[in-house]
């Protein structure tokens, strides 16, 4: 057999995908129909999909096979944002679409599931490998890994992965508990943790853009750079998820996963290679770095918000304890602002400003690196104002990255002004960017968990925030502290002005 | 004595056209929407297009192409025997990325010229080269490739891309693409970017390990053109037996112009593959299971999208060249 496929042509064919079966658990839930099945479509659609591709939906509810497929066309219509709906293509992804209803705590449903996936892979030639993806209440994760694991799942002729989602635990605690209940059915190597934020394509890009060029890194550490900033702020409430989120919290819900690893991928060391152990093993390493805060240093360096109703654009916007299925009385945070600082000999001393919150004015997620000043003033006098040079690494809604730096005006006398210069990710490039979704179900099909998270890296992001939600609930709240469409609570200005900074307005 | 000509449109004319295109540009932009305007630049891509050709459709290939490879893009149009020396016009393509509030813009030049005058192009045409980025030269004109200025404004190019579908007799085509080959020239041919798809198809099939254990012994080919022996039918038939005989099988190998639809078939022991097209979809079988994704007429656009993503050499399509032009197994019928 040959060891390689002789028909490859790696210059212009796109990432090849073994046959297989996906197995989802939660098939009949919101992630599958607006994330899941649009992306497996479209990765079809893009012909990324080996042909015989088969997808097991399971969840409590009874469907056939049938039913199934009409749900999921309904929400591949209504949810792939530019994707058309293509009837042939549809047709052909349709026949690989089974569906076994039962309960998670029922043997019998894992023992159909099994019996269902020897099925497909003497019709479809699945080859064996199946991804298992949990899109359950995250309470039914170690339920579902047990099954598996009892029926035999997680063993086979193929390779079998496990895909879980966020959240991964709600403290150090019940996060490694969360973690030993999956180990014991899947290694560890077989465990994606999906973290959507590392699969935008501008998050990868921070990676090309510091380690595919030569004249950044040199800059990039604390004699250089004096302060970072990274800003993930929505415009909206809770909308409708506020059950959900009363439980959760902004610290909980963005800043412990999504911003730490953006965070991680902004600070990390270059690894030695782009190998999924090497780069999580530099992530790891850097989260590993951060000291925890004594309750002290919490006092400082952390603020917790909760948007109070305001008018905004003539419309009343009620307070998070208006919106629907949240207590009078909650003291959940809507908005999280925390200094942290990376102990090792590139970063010491320099602030990491960490923010996130709903309400805010716009939305927008991007990471403002600040450089020093130019050491001697040599324009004192003639300078429109001390701007130092600024990198803005934007991520959504307008992905791109500028540079700001001060040029000469035009005309008699030195004075200086700010200008920038831009590199406009979605114009530079016109082609379609995929879905984080699409590019983390691709890279789990490909057996590539260098945009996943590892556990080392969960606990040692619950060793950061942990601390700070005791310490938060230790000292109280006085909520609202922010009305909805401003840039959150006052002490978060004052956490930066400590230091002589300001957050920017994106 | 020998002597100088100086061309009839100085290149330093253009550059201060282009110098003061890009300040009027801004202006309006700024004008027009607060944030002026992007300039974008990644290549430099040269244009050989004849003068009778379709103007406007060629200028929206041009550019729908600027948005994913932004370049200065030299548009050369020859007029045959007739029509001015030399004459040119300098233009700049702009577009507002949807959601966004800044307009994104590209250099175009337009230079229009006869048959003789067209030895005087690759003197204009070398200090507009955009320093630092690759030069692609796009042979759109068959005749062109018979001139000696094609061989200058060639070696002025990182790559030059042309089409073998517009050469007569495809044998010999792709025998003289394989002697450009031979002597250095870094080639594309839009000929064998029109299979990349169908490539792709049957490259993913052998993804599996056991379609792929099935390809020893003699493996039969059998490529359909579209009622002629194309340049594209021997590309992909070449490939396929290239790729069975890497893995130590033999291929026997035919090519038919008369089956109704276009299609690529192997078949080794009991394993069978089949490609084909229809009705915009492809169509890929393998031992009775079917899988059906979108084939859209691959346009200029779309050829041209994916050969200005490739700036290098572009080996497997080389070996494939070279094959085709070799190409002594096939049977005709």
């Amino acid at each position: 057999m040959p060891a390689e496929n002789p028909f490859q042509d790696p210059l212009r064919f796109e990432r090849r995908v073994p046959p297989c079966a996906v197995v989802i658990f939660g098939a009949n839930g919101d992630l599958t129909k607006r994330k899941l099945l649009p992306a497996l479509y479209r990765l079809a659609y893009d012909r990324r999909l080996a042909p015989g591709f088969a997808i097991i939906g399971t969840s409590r509810t009874a469907l056939s096979d049938d039913d199934f497929r009409t749900r999921m066309k309904e929400a591949v219509s209504a949810f792939s944002e530019d994707t058309k709906l293509d009837e042939d293509v549809w047709r052909a992804f349709a026949e690989g679409l089974h569906y076994v209803a039962g309960d998670l705590g029922d043997v019998g449903l894992f023992q159909r599931i099994s019996e269902k996936l020897a099925h497909l892979d003497e019709t479809h030639q699945t080859g064996g490998n199946v991804l298992f993806y949990l899109s359950t209440q995250p309470s039914q994760y170690a339920l579902a890994a047990q099954g598996i694991g009892a029926a035999g799942l997680q063993r086979g002729a193929g390779w079998r992965r496990l895909v879980v989602e966020k959240p991964f635990g709600h403290d150090l605690a019940s996060a490694r508990e969360l973690s030993d209940r999956l180990h014991e059915v899947f290694a560890e190597t077989d465990v994606y943790r999906i973290d959507h934020y590392l699969g935008k394509e501008t998050v990868q890009n921070i990676l090309a853009f510091r380690f595919g060029n030569g004249i950044f890194e040199p800059l990039w550490n604390r004699r250089y750079i004096n302060h970072v900033e990274i800003t993930a702020a929505e415009s909206i409430g809770v909308e409708g998820r506020g059950a959900y989120y009363q439980e959760a919290g902004a610290l909980a819900d963005m800043i412990q996963n999504h911003l730490l690893q953006v965070m991680a991928t902004i600070a990390m060391e270059p690894s030695a290679s782009f190998h999924a152990t090497s780069v999580r093993d530099e992530r790891s390493k850097l989260l590993r770095s951060m000291k925890p805060m004594s309750p002290e240093e919490i006092r400082q360096n952390a603020v917790a918000g909760q948007y109070g109703p305001a008018r905004i654009g003539g419309e009343d916007v009620p307070g998070f304890r208006q919106e629907p299925g949240v207590s009078p009385g909650s003291t959940t945070d809507t908005y999280a602002a925390v200094t942290l600082f990376v102990e090792n000999w590139r970063w010491a001393g320099v602030p990491f400003y960490v923010r996130t919150g709903k309400r805010l004015p716009k939305r927008v997620t991007e990471i403002a690196i600040h450089f020093n000043q130019a050491p001697l003033a040599m324009f004192d006098g003639e300078t429109a104002d001390g701007t130092p040079n600024l990198l803005i690494v934007r991520i959504q809604p307008e992905e791109g990255i500028s540079l700001k730096f001060l040029s000469k005006r035009p005309g008699a006398g030195m004075k200086l002004r700010p200008v920038s210069m831009d590199f406009n990710y979605g114009s530079s490039f016109g082609e379609r960017s995929p879905s984080a979704y699409e590019t983390l179900l691709l890279d789990a099909l490909l057996g590539d968990a260098t945009l996943y998270t590892r556990q080392d890296m969960v606990e040692a992001s619950w060793a950061v925030v942990e601390p700070i939600q005791n310490a938060w609930r230790a000292d109280g709240f006085d909520f609202p502290n922010y009305a909805a469409g401003t840039w959150g609570p006052a002490a978060a200005d004052a956490m930066l002005a400590r230091r002589g900074h300001e957050w920017r307005k994106p | 004595m020998e002597e100088t000509v100086m061309p009839a449109t100085p290149p330093e004319k253009i550059l201060k056209e282009l110098a003061d295109l890009w300040v009027s540009t801004s202006k309006e932009g700024a004008a027009e929407a607060a944030q002026g305007v992007l300039r974008a630049c990644t290549m430099t891509l040269i244009v050989m297009a004849e003068d009778g050709e379709d103007p406007v459709g060629l200028g929206e290939t041009i550019a729908a192409l600027m948005p994913e490879h932004p370049a200065r893009t030299i548009v050369v149009r020859l007029t045959g025997a007739g029509g001015p020396a030399l004459r040119q016009r300098v233009f700049a393509q702009c577009w507002m990325p949807f959601g966004q509030r800044r307009q994104i813009c590209c250099e175009q030049v337009e230079i229009t010229c006869s048959d003789a005058s067209l030895r005087d192009v690759p003197s204009v045409v070398l200090p507009l080269e955009v320093p630092d980025l690759a030069v692609i030269l796009w042979c759109r004109s068959p005749r062109l490739l018979d001139m000696a200025e094609f061989r200058t404004l060639a070696a002025m190019a990182r790559r030059v891309v042309v089409d073998s579908e517009g050469l007569a007799d495809a044998p010999s085509a792709l025998n003289r693409l394989a002697g450009e080959l031979a002597n250095g020239m870094v080639l594309g041919d839009l000929a064998w970017t029109r299979l990349t798809r169908w490539r792709q198809a049957l490259a993913q099939i052998f993804e599996d390990p056991r379609n792929a254990s099935s390809l020893s012994g003699e493996a039969r080919i059998v490529v359909s053109g579209a009622g002629a022996v194309t340049t594209r039918a021997l590309y992909m038939a070449s490939w396929m037996a290239d790729a069975v005989v890497a893995v130590g099988a033999s291929a026997s190998v035919q090519i038919r112009t008369r089956a109704p639809r276009t299609f690529a078939e192997l078949a080794c022991g009991d394993f069978q593959a089949r490609l084909e097209r229809h009705d915009g979809h492809l169509v890929s079988t393998v031992n009775g299971v079917s899988q059906c994704t979108l084939l859209p007429k691959p346009d200029d656009y779309l050829l041209l999208r994916e050969e200005l993503g490739i700036v290098q050499r572009d080996l497997v399509f080389e070996k494939t060249l070279a094959s085709a032009a070799q190409f002594s197994y096939a049977t005709v019928e």
